[in-house]
C-alpha cells in the first residue's frame, strides 16, 4: 500500500508563499506520518517579501511556519530537524535568541549554515516534522 | 510498529549515470528505507557518455531532473512522488531561470523545496536531492 502524498495548505493564505512569491512549489507536503515544509522566507501581511534584521526574519519565519505545521495538524513542538540557511554566520547568535524562544524546550535536531539567498532575503528556514 | 525498516541502495538502470560508482566516490546514488527514497545531491550529467553537461544553465537543469526522472524510475517511483527537493545553485542569480524550467517538470502540487547557492563540484551550476515515496 504506498504511502499517501497529500499538500498542505496553510489557512492563513498570507503565509503561503507560492502564490505570494509565484514560486513553483508547495508549502509543505505530507507523506506518510511526515511532513516536509519547504524552505520559507519572511513574508509580511500583504505576502510580500519582508526585509528586516536577522532577528526579524527569523521571527516572521518561525511564526509562519507555526501556521504552516498547525494546517497541517501539527505544530513546532513536532518538528524533528530544522535547517537554517543564513546568509551570514556572524550573525548566528542573532539567529538562536529568537530561534530558542521558538524552542523553549526539546528543541529540534538543527544544521545551520551560510549561504546565499534568494531575493534578498537573510535567513531561509525548512522542516520536517511528525504528522 | 512491526519489525526494523529495510535499507537498501538504489542504483541507477542506465550505468553511465552511476556517477558515485564511476568516479569512484564515497556515496550511494539513493537509499530506500521502507517507503521513503533518499537520492544524493545529483548533477547534469549526459546519459550517453557519463560526462558532465555544463552547458547553458537552463539545460543543466533539465538534465539534471531527468536524471532524477531516471533513477525514480529505476526505484520504482517517479518525480510526482517527490516529497522534498533541495536545489543547490552555483550561482542565485540563476534562480529566476531556474523557477521557469521547474513548472516543465512540476505542473501540478509540486514538491516542498528549498534553493540556497553554496559552492559546488566539478564545475556544476546546480545539484539537486530529492526525498520521494515508492509507488
Amino acid at each position: 500500500m504506498a504511502l499517501q502524498r497529500d499538500v498542505i495548505a496553510p489557512k492563513d493564505p498570507a503565509v503561503d508563499m507560492s502564490p505570494n512569491l509565484n514560486l513553483p512549489l508547495s508549502p509543505a507536503i505530507r507523506a506518510g506520518e511526515f511532513i516536509f515544509v519547504s524552505g520559507m522566507v519572511a513574508i509580511d501581511a500583504t505576502g510580500e517579501r519582508m526585509h528586516g534584521t536577522v532577528a526579524a526574519e527569523t521571527r516572521q519565519i518561525l511564526a509562519a511556519m507555526a501556521q504552516v505545521l498547525e494546517s497541517a495538524g501539527s505544530s513546532l513542538a513536532k518538528a524533528v530537524k530544522v535547517n537554517v540557511l543564513i546568509y551570514s554566520m556572524l550573525e548566528y547568535n542573532n539567529m538562536n535568541e529568537v530561534y530558542r524562544e521558538f524552542f523553549p524546550t526539546d528543541p529540534p535536531a538543527r544544521t545551520v549554515c551560510g549561504a546565499k539567498l534568494c531575493g534578498g532575503s537573510k535567513v531561509e528556514i525548512e522542516c520536517v516534522a511528525l504528522a | 510498529m512491526t519489525g526494523q525498516l529495510s535499507r537498501t541502495v538504489i542504483e541507477p538502470t542506465n550505468p553511465r549515470l552511476n556517477v558515485s560508482r564511476n568516479a569512484n566516490l564515497p556515496h550511494s546514488p539513493g537509499i530506500r528505507v521502507g517507503e521513503y527514497i533518499f537520492l544524493s545531491g545529483m548533477g547534469p550529467v549526459d546519459p550517453a557518455t557519463g560526462g558532465r553537461n555544463l552547458g547553458p544553465f537552463a539545460d543543466q537543469i533539465r538534465q539534471t531532473l531527468r536524471n532524477m526522472e531516471h533513477m525514480l524510475a529505476s526505484a520504482g517511483s517517479g518525480l510526482d512522488r517527490i516529497v522534498k527537493i533541495n536545489v543547490v545553485l552555483a550561482d542565485i542569480q540563476d534562480y529566476d531561470e531556474m523557477n521557469r524550467v521547474w513548472r516543465e517538470f512540476f505542473p501540478v502540487d509540486p514538491p516542498a523545496r528549498t534553493t540556497c547557492a553554496l559552492q559546488l563540484s566539478n564545475g556544476n551550476g546546480v545539484e539537486i536531492e530529492c526525498i520521494a515515496l515508492s509507488l
